[in-house]
């Protein structure tokens, strides 16, 4: 049974060949993995089992699905809770007028 | 086991759960080594927090895209290189090219 | 924009709500840097890092391996080093490997387990590239994807699909278009598309 992101030899549609303005957040989901990554404090294959085990990876976009398990990882290391940024993330969403 | 370019190898059709390198679509199927590609630490033992040691051999693997789909559309030279680690891998002593 | 099958995303765009992603990454930067787990330059370096990367980088390395065998030699045997004489950075642990195209093959590069790609030359991947379409279907498929891209090998040209399922990352060189002998190094690399370093497509004819 493969996983929900083995997705070789799976059926699909036609590929969608627009491509979108890289967001401000997608930029900085992407440093904030990568320089994690740097300081040895995860790795690139605990970031793939982590975005593997997320149970809504086909929902999710891709860059949602990167803040998914970096959080997930950040967790399970005891580094940061998920409590705390939900906390912080409704104090960002106040503040912040929401765009980009 | 070690293999070298031509040999002839087959994926295991383990469901080995967890993380994983060696999609699906690959399992059981049978082709050929092209290289290697070099050692490294098992990315299966690595998603986890483990060392990943002792580093596994690498192979690029090269398959007949007419032995990994039934319905597979184009000419039968069309070819699917994937890399895939040692312990992925059995030595295949089939007649069939 | 939606990556997977009909389920519409909250991402910002004209009249839509941003994500709620933004908020948690926003929020774990801050966090992160509060206790000293990263610090701002580095968040900052690692944007600026990517930002600097770009298929032009790509097409450099292609226009010179055009001009000059030896350094396609180099370029095919050992990227990173050959990369670095361009003056790229591709240093890191992953391994990058060029494959040639030739009158007899064509090469087309997928990630069918995540999206893996030479970043480290090339900056992000486009999206379609990322998609779950693309992903499912440039193994099985390829020429039907090719055809989407509105590109078509003829059938005694053997299509190779690479899927990039280890810590190997590829890139496509592409013959070099006819009809270019007096083109500089620079015209040439202004031929070179991204989407021929990645093999959904040729490159730019000179003169289009």
């Amino acid at each position: 049974m493969a996983g929900v992101h083995d997705l070789g030899g799976s059926s699909g549609g036609p590929i969608d060949r627009s491509q979108h303005e890289t967001e401000d957040w997608e930029r900085l989901a992407d440093a904030i993995t990568i320089a994690l990554d740097k300081k040895g404090i995860k790795t690139t294959d605990q970031h793939r089992r982590a975005l593997e085990s997320l149970d809504n990876y086909r929902e999710l976009a891709y860059y949602e699905r990167w803040v998914a398990a970096t959080e997930k990882l950040l967790v399970e290391k005891g580094i940061l809770t998920s409590k705390e940024i939900d906390q912080r993330s409704a104090e960002v969403a106040r503040r912040w007028s929401g765009t980009r | 086991m070690t293999f070298e370019p031509g040999n002839r190898v087959r994926v295991r059709a383990s469901e080995k759960p967890g993380h994983v390198r060696t999609p699906e679509y690959l399992r059981g199927k049978t082709g050929r080594v092209e290289s290697v590609l070099g050692e490294f630490p098992n990315p299966e033992d690595l998603a986890y927090g483990l060392s990943g040691r002792p580093e596994r051999l690498l192979y690029k693997v090269s398959f007949r895209q007419t032995d990994l789909w039934n319905d597979y559309e184009g000419p039968g030279d069309d070819r699917l290189y994937a890399d895939v680690y040692e312990h992925w891998l059995e030595p295949d002593e089939g007649e069939t090219t | 924009m939606s990556e997977a099958h009909g389920h519409p995303h909250h991402e910002a765009g004209a009249g839509q709500t941003i994500s709620p992603y933004a908020h948690r990454i926003r929020a774990i930067e801050a966090l992160l840097v509060e206790r000293n787990v990263l610090t701002e330059p580095e968040v900052q370096d690692q944007i600026a890092y990517m930002e600097s990367r770009s298929p032009e980088n790509g097409a450099k390395l292609v226009a010179r391996a055009w001009v000059d065998p030896e350094f396609k030699t180099r370029l095919l045997s050992d990227t990173k080093t050959a990369a670095q004489e361009l003056g790229i950075d591709a240093s890191g642990p992953v391994e990058f490997v060029v494959v040639e195209n030739t009158p007899r093959v064509h090469n087309l590069i997928v990630c069918t387990l995540c999206s893996c790609y030479p970043r480290a030359i090339l900056g992000r991947p486009p999206d379609w590239y990322k998609s779950f379409n693309y992903r499912s279907r440039a193994v099985k498929e390829p020429r039907a994807v090719m055809r989407e891209f509105g590109f078509e090998p003829p059938e005694d040209v053997e299509v190779v699909v690479h899927d990039s399922t280890a810590d190997v990352r590829y890139m496509v060189l592409p013959i070099r278009p006819p009809g270019t002998e007096s083109l500089s190094e620079e015209e040439l690399a202004a031929l070179v598309t991204r989407d021929s370093l990645i093999g959904v497509s040729a490159p730019r004819f000179a003169g289009s």
